[in-house]
């Protein structure tokens, strides 16, 4: 056995975050760890690799015992993790942050440092080499990004930099925490080859991700967690057949839910409904808008991430904007709410012009805006983060009634109201986010990936929310991963792609085009 | 202008007459980079003041009552900087950001206001009288001792050290996810801060004649803080390089008389809006256009 876990235990409060889990992972093998969110995944892994302390239960490393220990000593023996929320070191170079992984095993050379300039050089020149050779194991090409700051990187190669720097360790035990999230297809495949050959290499891998095809593609065993307790283990086949784990992980919901479940692809069926449900809605755009831009072009440095994108909404609508990661959507978003400018073009919502306006104008206007990542205000109370989008308004009495709306809308708000929001699942951050953008009683709401992270139910319960608050008479632009998703409830679709426009329509046709499941969907 | 005039002009003459000055910039830089290293490690203290007085008053003392040979006086001094950087720095360095800031003035008000101002032997607050100062024979190992502190520091931020303190500065979690024992590289920088610290004070004092108590106030920390934010502190150079132009803003500008304050301060305003990353930092020589500032007009269609 590599890892051993004996009766791993952390509350948060009355929160059994990890209530007495009991794991063994055995050397060379692909450990998945699954559950749905909030199950205290990410919580054990804290626990193991010791930024969170145990509470009780005991943990070791082959001989070596965990518990108590520092996490630099963690790392220091032998356990690398990547984060699912990724941290990389930003402002150094994609090489240096693998250096920085060598930090363990390299006691020898400070002193080595201030002898004479070619021993330096030399020095430096080897560490970069290796370097470069980890990031080429992690499928990184390190004269195209070595030297680039890791906070340039798109976002897959940021993922694929953090296992580099995490196999500098030379470690034990890697575990990634969600690798694949906020991936389409085709990335995801690359990380699944990517672990596989790591693996094969002899690096034994705990893998705790959302996606099942992968969990169950790669892992050589699966765990199961729930509310903080394992409630299965075995090979990839029995948990995706054991009842109780399809009755935690998927909930006992609609047809959607159960055709999903794990092992299937699911994504045939889905696609079935949203054609039957596509069907239906309008496609042409819209003759009057409430939301016209028209060749917009934003550029960070000389980065141009759109490049003359046009896009109408009328009042009412539901649009979804979708497109891979990099696309430009997330810039888009913040462009409209005034929190970045365009280098060109137009974008006007209902007379006011967004390019010039304040962002505080804007949400007076009507347009709010639900940031990728939730963007809520941790150390505060639920109540207190609802309160303070309520601030600068001097009705307090209908403030209020507000605020009693919304929660009545996501009732899981009321019941945790006095809890930190920092405490929160990623679900119910989500649904804290959206209640926060409706409290400015937006007449145009902005999603940005409401879904990302989220277990197939909490993704079901947030697109259910959406389309209720749209019933109530929001327009809704949506950004999406998941595109499957956004285009079942959307009216219209655009497809953007590397900063353009790729196209646009209903749903259905967007689905039976065979030049987005390319761009998009990976082939 | 004058001054400037007679640089390029008569550098000979220039070396002999400004002397002092020369000495004081280099000691200043010796001190911001005593500002860096902590700054370079994500550590807000602003302590440097103080291990400077430790340094200056223990090398005083020592030649004053001991009579023993300046070397050993400033050694001492310095090593007694590092354990007082010791001894505050265990309790303090759970401290992060502008708390850590506020424990740091602490710590010099409480040396200048328990040590240096009441106790007889530092004069009371009157100041202690160094009769073996020697401002001109100083200036040459001040100089040596400038260029080995910056190329000491240089290679440290080049190797595994000066690597983790960066990694610390950015995102701690991570930091310790890569096997950095993040509290103790962070007492390292707070230490080593203090010895160069220490060992500028002791340098210092010999230069002048009179060792003044109100030099190690909180004045003096803004001041040296204001070398690594003007320079930048994202490699050694630019905190001395903010130490060179800001010792010497004085003497270039004397026109300006009492009103050399606003001049550097309107200064410092200007790099702070448009280089935000010190006169030394990365992006070469670009400026950074403000939000505010008024952009080139795109001539845009009208909206239908």
């Amino acid at each position: 056995m590599l890892l051993r876990l004996d009766k791993v235990q952390r509350h948060f409060g009355g929160v059994r975050a990890v209530d007495g889990v009991t794991l063994d992972v055995e050397k060379g093998a692909i450990q998945g760890l699954i559950g749905p969110n909030g199950a205290g995944k990410t919580t054990l892994v804290n626990v193991i690799t010791g930024y969170v302390p145990f509470q009780a239960g005991i943990a070791w490393l082959e001989s070596d015992q965990l518990t108590g220990l520092p996490a630099h000593r963690v790392a220091g023996l032998g356990i690398a993790r990547t984060f699912q929320n990724i941290r990389l070191f930003k402002d150094l170079s994609a090489a240096e942050n693998v250096i920085v992984g060598m930090h363990s095993r390299r006691r020898d050379d400070t002193l080595a440092q201030l002898g004479t300039l070619p021993a330096f050089r030399r020095d430096h020149r080897s560490r970069v080499n290796e370097a470069h050779r980890l990031m080429e194991v992690a499928g990184l090409d390190p004269g195209e990004v070595g030297h680039r700051p890791a906070g340039t990187l798109p976002y897959g190669d940021q993922r694929r930099l953090e296992i580099a720097r995490a196999l500098a360790l030379q470690p034990r035990l890697l575990i990634l925490d969600e690798p694949a999230a906020g991936m389409n297809p085709s990335e995801k495949q690359g990380i699944r080859e990517l672990i596989e050959r790591l693996n094969q290499d002899g690096l034994t891998i705990l893998l705790i991700d959302h996606d099942m095809q992968l969990v169950m593609g790669v892992c050589t065993r699966v765990a199961v967690l729930n509310f903080g307790r394992k409630i299965a283990d075995g090979t990839p086949q029995e948990v995706s057949t054991d009842p109780g784990v399809i009755k935690a992980y998927l909930g006992t919901g609609s047809e959607r839910e159960v055709t999903s479940a794990p092992g299937a692809t699911g994504v045939e069926e889905v696609a079935e409904e949203v054609r039957a449900a596509a069907a239906t809605k309008r496609s042409a755009e819209p003759a009057t808008a409430i939301l016209e831009v028209r060749d917009l072009s934003i550029s960070y440095g000389s980065v141009n991430a759109v490049r003359g994108a046009s896009l109408r909404i009328a009042a009412g609508e539901v649009v979804a904007l979708i497109g891979a990661n990099g696309a430009g959507k997330t810039t888009i978003l913040s462009a409209l709410s005034g929190l970045i400018r365009p280098s060109s073009g137009i974008a006007v919502f209902d007379g006011l012009d967004l390019t010039t306006a304040k962002p505080s104008a804007i949400v007076r206007h009507g347009l709010a805006h639900v940031p990728e990542g939730r963007e809520i205000l941790g150390r505060q109370t639920v109540l207190e983060n609802l309160e303070l989008a309520t601030w600068a308004r001097r009705d307090r009495a209908a403030a209020t009634a507000d605020i009693a709306t919304v929660m009545k809308r996501f009732p899981i708000l009321a019941e945790r109201k006095n809890m930190r929001a920092g405490t929160l699942s990623g679900g119910e951050a989500q649904m804290l986010a959206i209640a926060r953008g409706l409290l400015a009683k937006p007449r145009l709401l902005l999603l940005d990936e409401p879904s990302l992270g989220l277990a197939p139910q909490m993704v079901d319960e947030v697109f259910a929310a959406i389309e209720e608050i749209h019933r109530d008479g929001t327009t809704i632009l949506l950004v999406e991963q998941n595109a499957l998703r956004a285009l079942g409830i959307a009216d219209r679709a655009y497809v953007l792609e590397t900063g353009q426009i790729l196209l646009s329509g209903s749903g259905d046709d967007l689905l039976h085009n065979p030049a987005v499941r390319r761009a998009y969907l990976g082939g | 202008m004058d001054f400037l005039i007679q640089l390029f002009t008569d550098p000979v003459g220039f070396w002999s007459s400004h002397t002092l000055l020369i000495s004081q910039i280099a000691i200043n830089s010796i001190l911001a980079s005593s500002m860096f290293v902590v700054l370079y490690s994500g550590q807000l203290s602003l302590a440097a003041p103080g291990f400077m007085a430790v340094g200056a008053y223990t090398a005083v003392l020592m030649s004053l009552y001991l009579h023993t040979p300046l070397a050993v006086n400033i050694a001492a001094g310095t090593a007694l900087a590092g354990a007082a950087g010791v001894v505050v720095g265990l309790p303090v360095l759970r401290l992060r950001g502008v708390f850590l800031a506020i424990a740091t003035i602490g710590f010099i008000e409480a040396l200048s206001l328990g040590v240096i101002l009441n106790l007889p032997i530092t004069g009371e607050g009157l100041g202690l009288k160094n009769p073996d100062a020697d401002p001109v024979g100083g200036i040459y190992p001040v100089l040596i001792s400038m260029a080995v502190v910056v190329f000491f520091l240089w290679r440290l931020t080049k190797g595994r050290l000066g690597y983790a303190w960066t990694a610390i500065r950015q995102d701690e979690l991570a930091a310790l996810s890569q096997g950095i024992d993040v509290p103790r590289y962070k007492l390292i920088a707070f230490v080593l801060s203090a010895v160069l610290a220490g060992y500028a004070g002791g340098l210092e004092s010999h230069l002048n004649f009179f060792v003044d108590p109100n030099e190690y106030g909180v004045p003096r920390t803004v001041q040296v803080l204001t070398f690594a934010v003007l320079g930048g502190s994202g490699n050694v150079i630019g905190p001395v390089v903010g130490a060179l132009f800001l010792t010497t803003l004085p003497f270039v500008f004397q026109q300006a008389g009492d009103y050399i304050g606003v001049v550097s301060g309107v200064i410092l305003i200007l790099v702070i809006i448009f280089r935000p990353q010190g006169i030394i930092g990365r992006g070469g020589f670009a400026f950074v256009r403000p939000r505010w500032w008024p952009r080139p007009q795109v001539s845009a269609p009208s909206t239908g």
